[in-house]
């Protein structure tokens, strides 16, 4: 089972930020993290006067595995289908077709072996990881990202989305992207509990998994070297 | 255009000569449905009769559907229409390949592309959404397919989807494909795109395909498909016994079990029961590499593969290390034909080596094949390529017209031995034109007329030609008697129709297949009893005339003939019913123009009807009987003694295949006569302008 250590740092960084944050907060701060338990997702002053915003954990994320994968692109159409009502891959919340072809490092002298269709056929999706910290939300200047309420999902309200593209710059993942044709970011969204790539997916590549499960498929049960992750995605 | 939905509305028209890139509006041809119908109609009106196939005159057509890209189950296709250099009078004809190039068109926003003319230098055509430019292909010009889809996608980014030819299409060989991703090929035309200096298309779309109906509607769609969806050719009987399941049979593509597993997978995936019912599975249920290539394949077998928005993955993934040492790359995918054709040109067998079994050489030795033939994109004809070879060995025909020297240095004996690396010397002389022996690469038709081969070549059925055009079987009286036999009859090349296939091929008992052929098309006596094959009848006409027109339907929306039309279902709560009118269900919804299934067969009857409008134009007569429609001498006495129509002998009778032909002609409103369309079908059905110049040229019957 292929994955690489670099997979677990960016958010493996966060994570300790995120903490080390936490502890700092003062306490009316520590107050609205409570909150953000509740509401999703509050802004909150830490001791040192810094800003910072308290993240409700998300219920868990989506997992793709790339051994399973075949590459039939079903969930990028199951995903902008139920959510954009048109088909597109580029702005697929799930990023299939991206690798597709030579793998996440893109072409090399050795794509022959390397990852993808034109490789070695193993396909390396890209999911949402539904960060403790997420990048996108903090990064969001308008507030257009924050914790869904019922499932945790880091979620954009396009009527508050104003296209920057920050959510997408800032992602470690390359998941949040501008659409092109409306100008609002995508990212996943978890359908509600319901995930319809998942149950699109031919070969059960993809699956919804809770937090704690999520978080040791795509980082590893030993968080800092990725050893047992499924997720064979990289930054 | 107005309607935008599952159309972009546009596509792209590509002058080679002059390098002039303009657009045109999708809406003009809207009557032709899509992909192949739409480029039927512009070669009927852009390409005049008599044009060579690799004359700048002539026009290539890339062409996408409306269902392309949407996300409709199995709609991956890319359907290209150009003259056919293979075909004795260059008739129009499709080639057509599967992978991930078509929807990337669409998501660049474009529904075609119509190239002509042919360019002062090598280029290759680069497309990023609405950017789209001619770039110098010099750099490129020469090397193989998979090299030059890694440049490409060096220059402009890994998720560029790009339809390139080798070399056998850059030496404008009548044989070669045009190839995308990592194993999908369209045979015929490689060399149209030679001719014209191009190299190759590249696609990159950010933007999508809209659908018009409710999402949910087109949601709940997709999920009763799926209820429906059998494995790959529509096979919904397992190959062994499953708890799902009331019936199997061995010779099913549905052939995953419990213990079977994609052995080369880390850690190896096991295919499983594949309960129909089970979305999770769908994709498992075809593995198709330990059906074309045998049980030495599981063991190899990274996993299986297909194309864009299809849950059915018929092209297995293989890793052959052993390929390494002739220098090759050691992961190969391919399905069918792509490997039956390379070990049909080795056909003594492939025998044991270096310790390997011949069951595992003969893995190794096809995959080293295909591999070979995908790089220098050589077509193989459907397969007759391997039993031209035969032929043309044991003939002695080899001997007798390839200069002494020449056929002294080609190592013959390796092909006696089974020594599969023969085909490393036989692709290269073929793609890169060396010698004579580069001209089995014309084609059946032109290779007789070259080398002077007569009636032991055209009336053997071990050669298996199927017409005097020179094309061989392909699902021919088979599959379905007369259903199948007629079918084969009517294209400018192999049948390419999985229609009837898809249906026949079901694996289900014949007692219900026939029930099924009873509601479909009026009577059970619409398909005989294998081997035991009854005369022709009116349903066995409907029968061909549906499988013709879906067949141009699903080349036009574009949907994968392979897989479609949905005639049955594994479910026994289904009764084993399919749905012929989900194609007519999923057009309206995607496009948000209202047809019935009746609307959209009469418009897949106008396809079929303008492609036998350009059949007439190009062959200059009316007499598609005689000229066009026969079969070779086999056909009819291919079990010689045995009289027709007697439990045990599939062959056919004269007598009664020009009664099928006449009740097909009628059943299109053709002339019973020759075969031609009438002035007065043409005009029924919009073809008016068709009607007035085949009246002009004296192309009308009387």
């Amino acid at each position: 089972m292929g994955t690489t250590n670099d997979a677990a740092r960016p958010e493996n960084e966060a994570k300790t930020q995120s903490r080390r944050d936490f502890l700092k907060i003062t306490g009316a701060g520590l107050a609205g993290a409570f909150a953000a338990a509740a509401l999703g997702c509050v802004s909150v002053e830490t001791r040192d006067g810094r800003k910072v915003k308290a993240w409700r954990t998300s219920t868990g994320a989506i997992v793709h595995d790339p051994n399973l994968c075949v590459g039939c692109r079903r969930c990028e159409t199951a995903c902008t289908i139920r959510n954009d009502g048109k088909a597109s891959a580029y702005v697929s919340r799930i990023k299939v077709s991206r690798n597709l072809n030579y793998g996440p490092e893109g072409v090399t002298a050795a794509y022959a072996v390397a990852d993808g269709q034109l490789g070695n056929f193993r396909l390396v999706g890209e999911t949402c990881r539904q960060c403790s910290h997420p990048a996108c939300g903090d990064a969001c200047p308008v507030g257009a990202i924050t914790a869904d309420k019922k499932t945790g999902a880091r979620v954009v309200d396009a009527r508050r989305c104003v296209g920057c593209g920050a959510c997408a710059d800032a992602c470690p993942w390359g998941i949040a992207t501008v659409d092109p044709e409306t100008r609002k970011s995508t990212k996943c969204l978890l359908c509600d509990g319901d995930p319809n790539c998942t149950k699109n997916c031919p070969t059960g590549a993809i699956a919804f998994y809770p937090w704690e499960e999520a978080e040791a498929l795509l980082f590893g049960s030993d968080a800092n070297s990725g050893a047992s992750a499924v997720s064979g995605a990289t930054a | 255009m107005s309607a935008t939905y599952g159309y972009t509305g546009k596509f792209l028209r590509v002058n080679l000569s002059t390098g002039e890139i303009s657009t045109d509006d999708t809406a003009k041809y809207l009557d032709f449905i899509g992909g192949e119908g739409m480029a039927m109609k512009i070669m009927w009106d852009e390409v005049p009769a008599g044009t060579h196939p690799f004359a700048p005159e002539n026009k290539i057509v890339f062409g996408t559907g409306p269902l392309c890209g949407s996300g409709v189950p199995c709609s991956g296709r890319t359907n290209i229409t150009s003259l056919l250099p293979s075909n004795p009078y260059h008739a129009v004809s499709s080639s057509h390949m599967g992978g991930y190039f078509a929807v990337e068109l669409k998501y660049a926003g474009w529904d075609l592309i119509v190239l002509e003319g042919k360019s002062p230098k090598p280029v290759w055509l680069r497309i990023e959404d609405g950017k789209v430019r001619l770039e110098d292909a010099r750099w490129i010009w020469g090397k193989g397919i998979f090299d030059t889809m890694a440049m490409i996608g060096s220059q402009m980014g890994k998720e560029a989807q790009v339809a390139a030819i080798g070399q056998a299409g850059e030496n404008q060989l009548n044989l070669a494909v045009i190839r995308t991703g990592s194993s999908h090929s369209a045979g015929g035309h490689g060399g149209v795109m030679g001719a014209k200096n191009l190299k190759a298309i590249a696609v990159r779309g950010t933007g999508s395909v809209k659908v018009a109906a409710d999402r949910q509607a087109l949601m709940d769609a997709d999920k009763y498909m799926m209820s429906l969806i059998g494995a790959n050719n529509q096979m919904v009987v397992p190959s062994s016994p499953l708890p799902w399941a009331e019936f199997h049979n061995p010779t099913s593509r549905w052939n995953a079990k419990p213990g079977l597993f994609w052995g080369a997978a880390n850690p190896p995936v096991e295919t499983g029961e594949c309960d129909p019912r089970d979305m999770q599975s769908v994709g498992k249920r075809t593995f198709k590499a330990v059906f074309d290539l045998g049980a030495a394949a599981e063991k190899r077998t990274v996993r299986m593969g297909g194309c864009a928005h299809c849950p059915i993955r018929c092209h297995s993934q293989l890793k052959v290390d052993e390929l390494a040492k002739y220098g090759m790359d050691t992961y190969v995918s391919n399905t069918c034909m792509g490997y039956f054709s390379p070990r049909g040109i080795m056909y003594k067998g492939i025998k044991a080596f270096d310790g390997y079994d011949a069951a595992d050489a003969a893995v190794i030795g096809t995959a080293l094949g295909a591999k070979l033939a995908d790089d220098y994109g050589m077509w193989c004809n459907y397969g007759q390529i391997g039993r031209d070879v035969k032929f043309l060995y044991e003939s002695g025909t080899f001997k007798r017209v390839l200069p002494a020297e020449e056929y002294a240095s080609i190592p013959w004996d390796k092909l006696q031995a089974g020594d599969a690396t023969f085909l490393i010397d036989f692709y290269d002389r073929v793609a890169n034109k060396k010698g004579e022996i580069w001209h089995i690469a014309d084609g059946a038709y032109w290779l007789a007329e070259r080398w002077g081969l007569g009636k032991e070549y055209w009336d053997s059925k071990d050669v298996k030609l199927w017409s005097p055009l020179g094309f061989p079987v392909h699902h021919s009286n088979e599959a379905g008697a007369q259903v199948g036999a007629l079918i084969s009859c009517f294209m400018n090349r192999d049948a390419q129709n999985h229609s009837h296939m898809n249906f026949i091929g079901s694996k289900l008992p014949v007692e219900i297949q026939r029930e099924i052929a009873g509601e479909i098309f009026g009577s059970p006596d619409a398909l005989d009893v294998p081997n035991n094959y009854t005369r022709m009848n009116e349903y066995k006409a409907r029968f061909v005339k549906w499988s013709l027109n879906r067949s141009r339907l699903h080349d036009s929306l574009t949907l994968c003939n392979w897989m479609w039309p949905m005639s049955v279902s594994p479910l026994k709560e289904r009764n084993y019913r399919g749905d012929t009118g989900l194609e007519a269900k999923f057009y309206s919804l995607v496009t948000g123009i209202q047809k019935t299934e009746a609307e959209l067969d009469r418009d897949s009857e106008r396809v079929f009807t303008l492609f036998r409008a350009l059949t007439v134009r190009s062959m200059g007569t009316v007499d598609m009987r005689n000229a066009h429609d026969q079969t070779v001498a086999w056909v009819t006495k291919q079990d010689a003694g045995k009289p027709q129509f007697t439990p045990g002998t599939i062959q056919m009778e004269q007598e009664d295949l020009e009664l099928g032909r006449s009740m097909v002609y009628k059943a299109y409103g053709w002339d019973e006569k020759t075969g031609a369309p009438t002035k007065a079908t043409l005009e029924s059905l919009g073809l008016g302008e068709v009607a007035a110049e085949l009246g002009a040229k004296g192309l009308l019957p009387a």
